[in-house]
């Protein structure tokens, strides 16, 4: 009896502890992989400047939207980072605090686009856009505009993600000079590309995986993925169309009823210094939300890289957040419905 | 029962506690089923059965009917591939051989989904190890279509299944009464008729609870259909789980969910009805 109670305490004193040290950490929600090593370059930052550890939760997308939906209450993280329209339906569920401008006044040398709402604010742009093997397609062959994807070259060769079929939707509605809200006038012209596409990819990974082995030697991917195939020295060309790459922005935001929203305030300050983000955006191969974030030249002159505000309204197709939430789950039911099976 | 053993109580308490979450679930999935689905927002709206009259499109019934096509070839192709294994299992006359045996045909299950998907993925790709054999072997030009295929989604189902189906085969065989086999083989009956004629009818109950396994268990597969169907192969959990966790459409993926489970337990009714009948036939015989 002695013995159990005594591993009873031990037990006790060990879940104290934890809690204990829970207490001193900030958690962030993030992607797992290369986006959880970019922003632990930002965590160390904070942890030098503050000692407050920081402690990461790392999921999918819209799995990390369902559990804070569940956590509504008591939230599993202080700050979360995810993409912009997905911020959206973070906010417009209250899953986010507003964010106290005044407390962030890194966010002050931002582009006015970063703002992204009261909630969100974004550090970096990155585009989706088409790319394909070199070695594996006719030595002619050329991406000058979204239209490419329609051309018989590309029969049973693209890929395309699964998650998100916006790309092609917004590409195709700019094809035909319309606006995304009234993407049910190119619903033939989208019909047409299913002879192109050979698969859909699940994940970075899948993306990553598909380009390598050729099954898809074209694809619409995130240019941070085509950047990376290249330095693992696979022959792949990156294209941005005539019409613009669809421009894609991550952000962050603090859950509401965080406790530890000063700290996270503090974090979101380090995050968008331009120093920070400078290194972050070297580290991805993206564009940084600030013009005073220099990137290193060879980074800054690739293709979907984009230094300025108005390069990014220049060389890429951007949407409002809640434009993308509300019409996003119309496009992934009908091209569910129409192009997958 | 339980006046006189009060510790029944304590045994049962995990199973009820069990039975009592997975209802909860099941109603919280019924629940969604008939509620509205808000684009743009994690709520939902009211009571409505427009999910299920949005069930009425023609594919979702193929996505049905494919699931149940892949199942049913999954099970019949498992029992073909996994009754010599099972069968040489019992019946190997070396102890090394049998440990072999049990080994190569047990170990899969100790990998991952994902892991076994993936190394299939590798076997089948354009350039995976079949393409680049039989390329070399100079039996093709061009690389065939295996990944993307329902062949290809079925054959890694059939390997994902056969531990199960060899398990529940061996112990069928290692029943049979080897004194039957024996009696017809002194009255004249060549190998192959005793197989054909005693052993094969003998492990018939065996054969019908694997392939029912195997069908139900495929019913529900995903990893695998996701990876290797690569989204041009669906089966109804794929769907399922484009709708909750893609399109955010909760209401309409616990419709789908519903449906599935619904055609799943009317399937295994079905099965569980023929393979009663043809087992009372069985014994009559």
């Amino acid at each position: 009896m002695k013995k159990l109670a005594f591993a009873l305490g031990a037990l006790a004193v060990m879940a104290s502890a934890t809690v204990a040290s829970a207490q001193e950490k900030l958690v962030i929600s993030t992607w797992g992989g290369n986006w959880k090593e970019g922003v632990a370059i930002v965590g160390k930052e904070f942890t030098k400047r503050t000692g407050v550890e920081v402690e990461y939760i790392t999921g999918g997308t819209l799995d990390r939207l369902a559990k804070a939906k569940v956590a509504r209450d008591n939230p599993e993280s202080d700050l979360v980072n995810t993409t912009a329209h997905v911020g959206y339906l973070y906010y417009s569920d209250g899953l986010m605090e507003k964010l106290d401008w005044s407390k962030i006044p890194n966010a002050a040398k931002l582009y006015p686009m970063a703002k992204r709402s009261d909630y969100t604010v974004a550090d970096y742009v990155y585009v989706y856009t088409p790319a394909f093997r070199k070695d594996l397609m006719p030595k002619d062959f050329k991406i000058t505009s979204w239209e490419d994807l329609w051309s018989p070259a590309v029969a049973g060769k693209l890929g395309l993600p699964d998650f998100d079929p916006s790309h092609v939707i917004i590409a195709a509605t700019k094809l035909a000079g319309v606006k995304p809200e009234e993407w049910d006038k190119v619903k033939p012209k989208l019909l047409e590309l299913k002879k192109s596409i050979k698969a859909f990819y699940q994940s970075d990974a899948t993306s990553q995986n598909l380009m390598r082995t050729g099954e898809t030697p074209v694809q619409v991917l995130l240019n941070i993925n085509g950047y990376h195939l290249e330095k693992l020295g696979m022959d792949v060309e990156i294209d941005v169309p005539k019409e613009g790459a669809v421009a894609g922005t991550d952000v962050w935001g603090i859950n509401a009823n965080s406790k530890k929203k000063a700290l996270a305030e503090q974090f979101l300050n380090i995050a968008l210094e331009p120093a920070m983000l400078a290194q972050l955006c070297n580290f991805h191969k993206c564009s940084p939300m600030t013009s005073e974030a220099k990137l290193d030249p060879e980074i800054a002159k690739l293709p979907g890289i984009f230094t300025s505000q108005e390069a990014i309204e220049k060389g890429a197709i951007v949407l409002d957040d809640k434009t993308y939430a509300t019409l996003l789950p119309q496009w992934k039911a009908w091209f569910t419905e129409n192009m997958m099976h | 029962m339980l006046a006189r053993r009060p510790f029944f109580i304590t045994f049962l308490a995990p199973a009820v506690l069990t039975a009592v979450i997975l209802a909860a679930a099941i109603f919280e999935v019924l629940q969604y089923s008939v509620r509205e689905f808000i684009p743009g927002s994690l709520n939902v709206g009211g009571f409505t059965l427009a999910n299920f009259a949005a069930l009425n499109k023609p594919i979702y019934w193929w996505v049905l009917a494919d699931t149940f096509f892949i199942s049913l070839l999954t099970a019949i192709f498992s029992l073909l591939a996994s009754y010599p294994v099972a069968y040489a299992l019992v019946r190997a006359k070396k102890d090394w051989v049998r440990s072999a045996l049990v080994s190569l045909s047990i170990t899969p299950l100790f990998t991952g989904e994902i892991v076994r998907t993936f190394s299939w993925m590798l076997t089948l790709g354009t350039d995976g190890f079949i393409n680049s054999m039989l390329r070399k072997l100079g039996v093709i030009d061009m690389p065939i279509q295996l990944m993307y295929t329902r062949f290809g989604v079925v054959v890694a189902l059939v390997q994902f299944s056969m531990p199960v189906m060899i398990i529940l085969l061996a112990t069928a065989i290692a029943h049979v009464d080897r004194d039957c086999e024996k009696a017809a083989a002194n009255l004249g009956a060549s190998p192959s008729a005793v197989f054909w004629r005693i052993t094969l009818p003998l492990t018939v109950p065996g054969i019908l609870s694997g392939i029912v396994v195997v069908f139900a268990w495929t019913m529900s597969a995903f990893s695998t259909p996701q990876l290797i169907g690569g989204g041009k192969i669906l089966m109804i959990s794929n769907l399922a789980y484009l709708q909750g966790f893609s399109v955010l459409n909760l209401p309409f993926a616990a419709t789908l969910s519903l449906v599935a489970l619904v055609c799943a337990l009317g399937s295994l009714a079905l099965m569980k009805g023929v393979t009663s009948r043809i087992e009372r036939r069985l014994a009559v015989n």
